[in-house]
């Protein structure tokens, strides 16, 4: 009885995942933000999209599977977990013209293994009552911001990517010493996500934070939350110099993706206009087509100028970040 | 004594399912040998002694605080004269039914600065700032520890309860009659005899602890797992994540084994032991002290949580997550039930090989059955991961091989992966509670049916499996709701569009948006009560 | 002589039954009483009011002058100076043999403990087992650590509750002298409750029997043996077997015979309209070839005494007999018919209804 229930239950699963017109994600970013756009696929196409939501292991998991794997597409918040994917062979190259013509050259692999979907910028919020002021990463460091500073875990790949990204411009010594003043200047241990810095500022608890884009919008768009957004000024900073530090959200295909055909339509269709807009206009990201039009809320913070440091470079500086952070005992 | 069984089968099947059990926690070692010991010294010259540090900190202040809580309230409700002690007695067990991570996200929602309580503070007393008044800051290490200990100190209070009412109370009049009184008595013979309940007890705090990372996580307290994270997921560095686990598990292996040694050979046994109980009479005072720390501990560990879910459910639910709720509460009971059913058949088959078979080594499959409840559960699925990649392209190569088609993934991709964790990860505790059942079993029993011509099948069937309802009902119920409340496994292992409560309700928690979870947190906890209602009726009924 | 302990009137109420009621005893130091009664006739609720387990519900208990228990006073059992000897003996288990002798001596100077424990055991012959845990321990030297234990304060008064029922009947006697010449040698008073009246004989100086939460008889053993106070205690010791009887003047009246009957003297028990005379085995005789038959064989068993039967009348009526007991080396067959005698000696006769 108890052995029919247990096959029943393997094999449900199993051809599930092995039935045909469907496509197979292993998702990083969070449902609610890419359910619209699946469903929205799904309605398009008729082809079934079956998702698991990952927090964390998309590669341990991937890599165990290896070519038996029913993965398709891979979906990352970040440029450094894209880069690990392809840099430990689990993605395959993707030869679509819809899909480089539609991504500016430095969102998209130049091997084809990996495509930006949208970018986000890494920006300095501060309480309103400090007026305007223009913004360097590297102000955050200065004494007078001691006992005012909020981050969320510089264990975040957000964080990290911005610490590869101060490496790059200044080297590991430099950006040791910042990342010891940033924690000199922390009001509270590390924690929460990049809304909850700003809520913190919201109450008084401090004065800056660090927290991408899109959650602004986010924050100004949900009820309760409004009054925390309109607390503090968003400021897009390193305007005077390389300029603000962007990541991106991004997709890849598997490499052993048993529905190569679909998994590319669902690529392509992430890059569309009406994809596009969606993540422009419900999410607040930035799309990365150019002949998309940013939301609204978004476009009234004003335009600003992206560090151009390559992506790649971002990821290849991960690990030394990730020593940094850990030199600099920055979340204890 | 002399043993009934010879079966080769037997012994076969038990060494070979408590060796597959175990397979995990074998590629966890050997993988953690192959570590490079670049990333360990960096890691030791930054912050793994932090995080030791912290470990210890947070395994010991769980354990004292749950001690105190549990032991004390066991000892009030055992031992006094206190005022609702019938309702005290069951309610006490409740916040049994309360995952860790889900009273952490509450009560930070409560007790942060911008939580209710201290709003109201800053309204009172017209207070502009932090800078104005100092508040106890909960995402620290003490508030973790506060928060695990106040679900964990159940398992101590229902141990030590359960040990002081077997107490033959003559060993009290005993010691009174040497000069000591009720009180003293208590403390120089009724606590020192539940020692080795309560040191059981203690034990599976400290793993249930260590095991833990959403709690930590949440409240960005660093321990052994952060650095386990870390390795694996920062530094990308499996082996080394490996061999910290290892440590972690081998921590956790020594602390059992001091505890079991230290209570070899520590019985009373009474042929007529006497149960009547003379009570401490409490003063008022002593009244009043002990009612506020036993209240305190359900309201604080269950009542205020479960109402403030509750609220939350109200204001925030939807239709539409109802019918998500239920796909999701469907999953979560499925494999709830397939795992405890397979981990408590298990059990019965060690524990009765155990008792009945006469092999030297009869007791070593039920021992390294248990094992896996030393392994974290993220630690655990890494570890799954790893093992069942192989074998199943081992599976798919040898069917391409006799040109039958490839089935895929069948263990790695499947809730295959997943209920084989909960297994090897629970057996302890399905384990713990039929092994206790079968020593309730007399030894003559065994030897009775034979006697009157049953076959060993008859017996089991007959005599011991009947005999045994009780405590099978009670492992499995344990095993269900562990199941239930299980996250990392899941999270790591979960097949394509499969959503369980506690996956959901953790990412909701994570994205800080718990209030959209609530009915699906309250559903884990309603079901993490039924084996506690059913422990309690059963044990007034008996 | 003053008594070390006395009890005055006490009575137990437990859960709205009387246990004891209006209970008086009292004992010289020294002795050693033994308590018999059948199960639930009070004697181990009499244990436990005395140690101080139980709140009796009036009465008056003093202890070498100490009035522990009276309408306003109710000593703690701690504060008793009270010995127990539990029936399972209670040992600690997570002590060994030493600590569970020196539990109770823990406030004394470590040498003078020291000093009495050695004693003790050296006594007991426990030396050697002293760093013993309890479950190393065989029945007889749990027990005899038992003893130690309650012995090493020094109590008034030792209390032990059904001290033997646990030892093998073979050491059963020598322990018993043992352990009676060991009290008389610290000359303390002790209080032992048992069921076997031949316990007492070994091991005490006195006797007491109760039943229904009363005491029945309260004398020497050999007293209360010779001289039973009433149908009850006659009945519980199984002092010999029950022939009704008729009184006239100055005669009892039986199907066996007539015996001289002192109207004052020994005229026991409440009854006023039924009367039976107590006869021990040894006070029949038995002729087997006669002809004037009295009683038949209704029952044979074999025992080290001989042969033991129980014989009944041959006829009905007031007087008549269904089970008197009598031991004989003579071989005799079932329903075979027989004649009995009494011998001369002062009657037991007790009224019974």
């Amino acid at each position: 009885m108890l052995k029919k229930i247990i096959i029943g239950a393997l094999l449900s699963v199993n051809l599930m995942a092995v039935a045909s017109e469907e496509v197979n994600v292993y998702s990083y970013r969070q449902p609610f933000l890419v359910k619209p756009l699946f469903d929205q696929f799904t309605e398009q196409s008729g082809i079934k999209v079956n998702v698991v939501f990952a927090k964390k292991g998309m590669a341990e998991r991937l890599a165990g599977e290896g070519k038996y794997s029913t993965a398709d597409v891979l979906l990352t918040t970040d440029i450094s977990r894209l880069i690990e994917l392809r840099d430990r062979d689990l993605v395959q190259v993707v030869n679509s013209d819809i899909l480089a013509n539609a991504i500016p050259e430095q969102f998209q692999a130049k091997d084809n293994t990996w495509f930006a979907l949208t970018t986000r910028a890494r920006n300095i919020y501060s309480a309103k009552r400090l007026g305007n002021i223009d913004f360097n990463y590297e102000d955050l460091a200065d004494e007078k911001y001691k006992g005012r500073l909020c981050m969320r875990s510089g264990k975040h790949p957000y964080t990290v990517a911005l610490v590869s990204s101060m490496i790059s411009e200044h080297g590991k010594e430099y950006t040791l010493q910042w990342l010891q003043k940033l924690k000199a200047n922390l009001a509270r241990k590390p924690q929460g996500g990049d809304r909850s810095q700003v809520q913190a500022i919201h109450q008084n608890l401090c004065d800056v934070s660090l927290g991408n884009s899109y959650y602004f919008g986010k924050m100004l768009q949900d009820e309760k939350q409004k009054a925390w957004a309109d607390a503090v000024n968003i400021n897009f900073p390193n305007q005077k110099n390389r300029g603000t530090h962007v990541n991106i959200s991004g997709v890849a295909m598997a490499k052993y993706a048993p529905n190569t055909k679909n998994a590319q339509a669902l690529m392509e269709y992430l890059v569309s206009k009406p994809a596009q807009e969606l993540y422009a206009q419900t999410n607040m990201e930035y799309p990365v087509r150019k002949d998309v039009e940013i939301s609204p809320l978004v476009a009234s913070w004003g335009e600003f100028k992206a560090d151009t440091l390559a992506l790649e470079d971002i990821a290849k500086n991960r690990k030394a970040a990730i020593m940094l952070l850990d030199q600099a005992k920055f979340d204890l | 004594m002399i043993a009934l069984n010879n079966s080769k089968t037997w012994t076969f099947f038990s060494f070979l399912i408590a060796l597959v059990l175990i397979v995990p926690v074998l590629v966890m070692l050997v993988g953690g040998v192959n570590a490079s010991t670049e990333l360990f010294s960096h890691l030791w010259q930054t912050v793994l002694p932090t995080y030791l540090k912290n470990t210890l900190f947070l395994g010991c202040l769980v354990v004292v605080l749950s001690l105190f809580f549990g032991v004390s309230s066991a000892a009030i409700i055992t031992y006094t004269n206190i005022v609702f002690k019938k309702q005290l007695r069951w309610l006490l067990m409740l916040p049994l039914a309360m995952p860790a991570y889900l009273i952490a996200y509450i009560y930070t929602d409560l007790f942060d600065y911008a939580g209710p309580v201290q709003r109201s503070l800053r309204a009172w007393f017209n207070w502009q700032s932090p800078n104005d008044y100092w508040f106890f800051d909960i995402r620290t290490l003490p508030g973790a520890a506060v928060m695990l200990a106040l679900v964990l100190f159940p398992y101590i209070y229902m141990l030590t309860r359960g040990a002081f009412e077997q107490q033959d109370q003559n060993l009290i009049r005993a010691s009174r009659t040497l000069g000591f009184s009720l009180r003293q008595s208590f403390f120089r013979v009724a606590l020192p005899l539940a020692r080795p309940a309560i040191a059981v007890a203690a034990s599976l705090v400290l793993m249930e602890t260590l095991a833990d990372f959403a709690t930590v996580q949440y409240f960005s307290v660093n321990t052994l797992t952060t650095a386990i994270y870390d390795t694996w997921l920062g530094y990308g560095d499996l082996a080394a994540a490996n061999a910290l686990a290892s440590v972690l598990m081998l921590l956790i292996l020594f602390v059992v084994l001091a505890e079991q040694k230290s209570r070899a050979g520590l019985r009373h046994q009474s042929t007529r032991p006497s149960f009547t109980r003379e009570l401490i009479q409490l003063s008022i005072t002593q009244q009043l002290f002990a009612s506020i720390l036993c209240w305190s501990l359900v309201i604080l560990g269950f009542l205020l949580p479960f109402v403030l879910l509750i609220s939350m459910a109200l204001e925030y639910s939807t239709a539409a997550q109802l019918t998500v709720l239920l796909e999701t509460g469907v999953n979560s009971i499925k494999i709830a039930v397939i795992a405890a059913t397979i981990t408590v058949i298990l059990a019965l088959f060690f524990g009765l090989y155990q008792r009945l078979h006469q092999h030297k080594y009869r007791a070593i499959p039920q021992q390294l059955s248990g094992l896996g409840y030393a392994v974290p559960g993220t630690v655990l699925a890494m570890a799954l991961l790893s093992t069942f990649g192989p074998i199943d392209h081992w599976l798919n190569s040898l069917l391409e091989q006799f040109g039958l088609p490839e089935p895929g993934l069948i263990l790695s991709g499947t809730l295959f992966a997943i209920i084989f964790a909960f297994v090897v990860r629970f057996s302890a505790v399905a384990n713990g509670t039929i092994v206790s059942g079968i020593k309730q079993i007399p030894h003559s029993l065994d030897y009775a049916p034979a006697t009157l011509g049953a076959g060993l099948k008859r017996t089991l069937f007959k005599v011991h499996l009947p005999l045994l309802t009780p405590a099978i009902m009670v492992a499995w119920l344990l095993v269900f709701v562990e199941a239930m409340k299980e996250l990392p496994a899941v999270l790591l292992l979960r097949p394509f569009n499969f959503e369980t409560l506690s996956s959901q309700i953790y990412q909701l928690i994570s994205d800080e948006m718990l209030e959209q979870g609530a009915l699906g947190a309250i559903l884990i906890v309603v079901f993490g009560l039924l084996p506690i209602v059913l422990l309690n009726t059963k044990k007034e009924t008996s | 002589m003053s008594s070390l302990l006395s009890i005055k009137q006490l009575s137990v109420v437990l859960q709205n039954s009387t246990i004891l009621s209006k209970l008086d005893l009292s004992l010289a130091q020294g002795e050693i009483l033994g308590l018999v009664g059948a199960s639930g006739c009070g004697k181990t609720t009499l244990l436990n009011t005395i140690a101080g387990f139980l709140k009796p519900s009036q009465g008056v208990i003093d202890i070498d002058g100490n009035i522990i228990v009276d309408e306003s006073r109710y000593l703690a059992a701690e504060k008793r100076h009270i010995g127990v000897i539990f029936q399972d003996y209670a040992l600690f288990p997570h002590l060994t043999v030493k600590a569970n002798v020196a539990f109770g001596i823990s406030h004394l100077p470590k040498t003078e403990q020291n000093q009495r424990i050695e004693q003790l055991l050296a006594i007991l012959k426990l030396s050697e087992l002293s760093e013993s845990h309890i479950h190393q321990l065989s029945g007889g030297q749990q027990q005899r650590v038992a003893i130690a234990r309650a012995l090493a304060p020094q109590p008034k008064l030792l209390l032990l509750d059904e001290p033997f029922s646990n030892i093998d009947a073979r050491l059963r006697n020598e322990l018993m002298l043992e352990i009676r010449q060991l009290l008389k040698q610290v000359n303390t008073t002790a209080i032992f409750v048992t069921h076997n009246k031949d316990e007492v004989f070994t091991f005490a100086d006195k006797m007491a029997v109760m039943a229904e939460g009363k005491l029945l008889q309260f004398d020497s053993p050999a007293t209360i043996c010779q001289q039973p106070n009433s149908y009850q205690v006659a009945d519980f010791l199984q002092l010999g077997s029950w022939l009704p009887c008729q009184l006239s003047n100055n005669e009892v009246k039986t199907l066996l015979g007539v015996l001289p009957y002192n109207n004052e003297q020994s005229l026991l028990g409440e009854g006023e309209h039924k009367y039976s005379l107590l006869v021990k085995p040894s006070q029949l005789n038995l002729q087997s070839d006669s002809v004037k038959v009295n009683a038949q064989v209704e029952y044979v068993s074999v025992t080290e005494q001989g042969y033991h039967y129980h014989f009944s009348s041959l006829v009905d009526g007031d007087l008549s007999f269904t089970k008197l007991s009598l031991y004989s080396e003579e071989v005799l067959e079932l329903k075979q018919q027989v004649e009995l005698s009494i011998n001369s000696h002062t009657p037991l006769v007790y009224g019974i209804g």
